[in-house]
């Protein structure tokens, strides 16, 4: 991995609106700080390398280097990811009950995975009104009380660093693909320190095919509802098109997503990943049954969680039927190649080696097989 | 008893150029004096209010230069005699009344002291307050030395009867805050009686009302405000601070005035050039005395004016010399158009002597470039690298920390707006460069009111303003009625710290004092801003999170003009001097140094001159000796290695 300096992040990504916000570089240092989804630097760092560049996922991300380091292979290029198994999952009666959409999956995992020890705290999206809010927790009925999606981008990643930074040694993840990506990069030690040992205690990744910019989202709703009686906000799976906001006294308005859609920053459509690939597990709604969610699960680490917490009956697995998983693979097929062919029309993909700074680092042949 | 208030005649002290004009004042009888702190004049008011209860003077440190004038014209008009002091950036704010003031004309004895300020030592500029005297047609005198500034002075109070209006005296920042022997004369032991006489007809000059102009009548007052002119030039011709030493027909002549005199006497004394070169020193220097010019230009037909900035003099004696051209012959000059002397900056002796050896062709070598190179390489050994910054504990620097800070989140490219003040260095690094226009005092919050209304042209840059409590009063309240009756979503940021702290804690009208220690009503800024219709906040600036917080609330609330007072006493004034909040250290084994996570943030960016870079152990350390505890590093300390503790 070719490591620089800040200099170089606010040229290449925030300079070319590849910033997502996912909150990689912020926390790590004084400079980097994230307001209302934006990430800025606050002053020029003068040292030539940092953490804040080695961790985004938006610059010199080598898939190939990333996925050897994870599963022990390269990078093939599979619209899911690496995979031990993918099914339907919802959380079993010991798992509480919060405001979560779908199957509550992730809640009854986080829960599972620090009653259990596995984590000893959880790294979350809360939110403050329409803000999404990063924080770590480290009790169960915590992580419910963060539960539901969030659509905004949001800077989750320093909630990891100030996690870390208070000595917590095995810490849940749960984020968007491009959260998940930052995440991995941490744990491969980019920076070769020497006292360094993985973070996590487990990464489960959400699918995610977009986010919104905070800034245009909260314009957007602020010109049309009165923002401070949101209770909840929803996206239901396809194919119904609408994104649902919930007030206080039981009202529901509905937006057209071609409406909402206008909101997406640039910057996702730069996005390969749509399973959040490099996690140990990662879980989606269900097309057609919003009572489940999709579930894959990617490492050894990740299967085990899953089991224990089935045989304790915080989770409830299922198969999925062979026209979903088909689904599933098609759509997360199309986003990686849409994304792949825009950058590669940028220019910041780079597959020959070679040192110039790109934004992703894919062997030809890989591409080759995910744009066809 | 203060030494100006000496009644030995004859009697010699050493004093400071300031305080030789307040002697001459003193001499001359003068019972008020009103001014508005500015470098280099600050010091004349204050040594007034030192004498003011035993001499019977009324003091006071006014609005601004403005009012400064007005208040000392009144004094005039009811008859006594009256000073009236501000820098040369001062003469600008007062020059709309001056203009008016030198129409109507006076009656006690009036002198408006300009200090000016060549190479702008202590100023944004270095503006020429002797064109005010043309502009206006008054007439200007010139101190050439510490005695004379006394003299000249005292001299102006009687010339200002005589004429019937005011003199200006023009000193420099050489001649104000310089120091030399001079010799006293008498005070006088006269009773002052104000009594404005007004009962009269128009135009009647003792009894009449006081008025600069009928509409359409200019014939009646400007023409003899002209003849008053004239008579000073009359009255100028056996000026006896007019002199002339040298040669009877030197091959050079010096025409020169002010501290150049100085410099001019130093480079021939030099150059052992003191007969070939005659000096013809002005003290009144507007309206030159035509006579006296051209007897000595007929000396010889070599000329070089001598003068900082602007070629005022040398102007009015080359229009003077192509008038007696017949009589006098042709003559050559040198000076400021022929390229000898620069038009900027201060002179002097070393300049005078390049012009001097030049002309008259006397090989001269100054001190050597090796001595000038081994001093430079002396001073970066021995003295730190510090660039021009705020003081350890200034609230300016956390201030513009957190308006930095907040416009660069917002990342709507926010600017900042600024004036005259301390906050001055918000240009520079040393205040994180967020002021992106500096103009004169209060102009700041103007121009911002101004950006801030370009929305309709789609600019959306969040607009700032910077101004100080004292600035408040002097120029910035009419800028934010603007705002707020024109409803621009500017944010003005008043920088409180207790006084006009950049001149020297001089009470401004938020004071609860006046320059005697007097105890007076101070006017309340917020209370004024809210009166107005802004919306106003008031923030603590060393507690940064809060103000940061107000500053986001603040630059996104788009409706109309809102403040924000920044409100912490300055580092050096009175009530904060030698007390310390919190004592700080650095944990060594917790600072982060130069390793990503921190990368100096403290010393590098943040630059509070008590933290300083301990190169050896790669940590930062708190100098004890100049910190004063305000605590803000350790707020900003990424690491929390910095550590404060409150002082009991």
């Amino acid at each position: 991995m070719n490591i620089y300096g800040s200099r170089e992040l606010c040229s290449d990504v925030i300079g070319k609106q590849l910033c997502i916000g996912c909150g990689a570089c912020i926390d790590l240092c004084p400079y980097f700080r994230s307001y209302k989804g934006k990430t800025a630097m606050l002053f020029p760092c003068s040292l030539e390398q940092g953490r804040c560049f080695a961790y985004c996922p938006k610059i010199e991300v080598n898939l190939d280097e990333l996925s050897q380091q994870l599963f022990g292979h390269p990078y093939d290029g599979h619209p899911l990811g690496e995979h031990i198994s993918i099914g339907m999952s919802r959380a079993g009666e010991k798992a509480g009950t919060g405001s979560y959409q779908a199957g509550g999956t992730v809640s009854a995992l986080m829960q599972y995975a620090l009653l259990r020890g596995h984590c000893d705290a959880a790294v979350v999206t809360d939110r403050e009104g329409l803000l999404p809010v990063p924080r770590f927790v480290t009790k169960p009925d915590e992580v419910l009380a963060c539960a539901s999606s969030k659509y905004t981008a949001a800077p989750t990643l320093s909630a990891l660093h100030d996690a870390m930074k208070k000595g917590y040694s095995r810490i849940g993840m749960v984020g968007t693909p491009c959260q998940v990506l930052a995440t991995a990069q941490l744990r491969s030690n980019p920076m070769k320190d020497e006292a360094f040992h993985d973070p996590t205690g487990l990464v489960v990744g959400l699918f995610c095919t977009w986010a919104l910019d905070y800034r245009a989202f909260e314009s957007f709703i602020s010109a049309r509802v009165d923002r401070n009686s949101i209770e909840k906000i929803d996206i239901p799976p396809p194919p119904s098109e609408i994104m649902e906001v919930f007030m206080t006294g039981g009202d529901k308005i509905e937006f057209p997503l071609n409406e909402i859609r206008k909101l997406v920053p640039e910057s996702c459509s730069y996005c390969i990943d749509m399973t959040s690939e490099f996690s140990d597990i990662s879980v989606g709604v269900m097309e057609g049954r919003p009572e489940m969610n999709s579930l894959i699960v990617r490492t050894e680490r990740g299967r085990r969680i899953v089991e224990e917490a089935q045989r304790e009956g915080y989770l409830i697995l299922s198969d999925m039927p062979r026209e979903n998983l088909e689904h599933l693979v098609w759509a997360a097929g199309n986003k990686k190649k849409r994304a792949l062919l825009k950058a590669t029309e940028e220019g910041i993909v780079n597959t020959a080696g070679e040192d110039r700074r790109s934004y992703l680092r894919i062997n030809g042949g890989t591409l080759k097989k995910c744009i066809a | 008893m203060s030494y100006l208030n000496d009644n030995q005649e004859g009697s010699v002290h050493l004093l400071m150029g300031n305080e030789a004009i307040v002697r001459g004042a003193l001499e001359a009888g003068m019972r008020v004096a009103a001014g508005y702190p500015g470098t280099p004049s600050s010091e004349i008011i204050e040594a007034f209010s030192k004498v003011a209860r035993e001499r019977n003077i009324y003091a006071e440190w006014s609005t601004n230069e403005k009012v400064a004038l007005e208040v000392s014209a009144a004094a005039s008009f009811a008859g006594l005699r009256t000073m009236c002091v501000m820098k040369q950036n001062g003469v600008n704010v007062a020059s709309d009344f001056l203009l008016h003031l030198a129409s109507s004309g006076t009656r006690g004895g009036m002198v408006l002291v300009a200090c000016d300020d060549p190479g702008a030592l202590s100023s944004v500029n270095e503006g020429e307050s002797r064109i005010f005297a043309r502009l206006v047609e008054v007439p200007l005198l010139e101190p050439g030395d510490l005695q004379e500034a006394k003299d000249i002075t005292k001299w102006a109070f009687e010339l200002s009867e005589e004429l019937r209006n005011l003199v200006m005296v023009r000193s420099v920042t050489r001649m104000s805050h310089a120091s030399g022997n001079v010799t006293y004369g008498k005070l006088p032991n006269t009773e002052a009686l104000a009594d404005f006489k007004c009962d009269g007809p128009m135009f009647d000059p003792d009894r009449g009302p006081m008025i600069s102009m009928i509409v359409g009548a200019a014939d009646l007052q400007h023409g003899p405000q002209q003849e008053k002119i004239r008579k000073a030039a009359r009255l100028f011709e056996e000026c006896p601070f007019n002199t002339y030493r040298g040669p009877e027909k030197p091959e050079l002549l010096i025409i020169t005035s002010s501290a150049c005199n100085l410099y001019s006497r130093e480079a021939v004394r030099l150059l052992g050039a003191e007969d070939r070169v005659g000096i013809l020193k002005l003290a009144t220097t507007w309206p030159l005395p035509p006579k006296l010019i051209m007897k000595n230009l007929a000396r010889t037909d070599k000329v070089l004016i001598v003068e900082e900035v602007l070629p005022v003099l040398e102007e009015q004696v080359k229009i003077l010399a192509a008038e007696m051209a017949a009589e006098i012959g042709p003559t050559r000059f040198f000076g400021k158009n022929a390229g000898n002397i620069p038009s900027v900056g201060e002179l002097n002796p070393d300049i005078v002597i390049e012009a001097l050896s030049s002309i008259l062709d006397i090989p001269y070598t100054n001190v050597s470039d090796s001595f000038d190179d081994a001093a430079r390489e002396l001073a970066r050994k021995a003295a730190p690298n510090r660039g021009l910054t705020f003081c350890p504990g200034c609230p300016h620097r956390a201030s513009l920390w957190s308006i930095h800070n907040a416009l660069e989140l917002d990342g709507r490219k926010g600017f900042v707006c600024g004036d005259i003040g301390c906050y001055v260095f918000g240009t520079l690094p040393s205040g994180f460069s967020t002021v992106k226009t500096l103009h004169s005092m209060g102009s700041g919050t103007g121009i911002a009111s101004g950006f801030a209304k370009l929305g309709q042209f789609g600019m959306d840059q969040p607009v700032i303003s910077l101004c100080g409590d004292s600035t408040f009063f002097h120029a910035a309240m009419p800028a934010l009625a603007n705002a707020v009756h024109q409803k621009s979503p500017l944010t003005m940021v008043i920088l409180d710290n207790n006084g006009t702290a950049m001149t020297g804690f001089q009470p401004h009208p938020g004071s609860p004092n006046n320059v005697l220690g007097e105890e007076m009503p101070a006017v309340d800024i917020e209370a004024i801003c809210r009166a107005m219709g802004a919306l106003v906040e008031i923030q603590d600036p060393f507690d940064i999170e809060e103000t940061q917080e107000a500053f986001h609330r603040l630059i996104e609330h788009d409706e109309g003009a809102k403040v924000l007072i920044l409100r912490q006493a300055c580092a050096l004034s009175p009530e904060r001097r030698h007390t310390k909040n919190f004592e700080v250290e650095i944990d060594e084994e917790i600072c982060l140094g130069e390793n990503c996570g921190c990368n100096r943030l403290c010393t590098r960016i943040f630059g509070c001159p008590g933290i300083v870079w301990d190169k050896e152990k790669g940590v930062s350390r708190i100098d004890e000796l100049i910190c004063v505890g305000c605590g803000v590093c350790a707020d900003i300390c990424p690491a929390g290695a910095i550590k404060k503790k409150e002082v009991a």
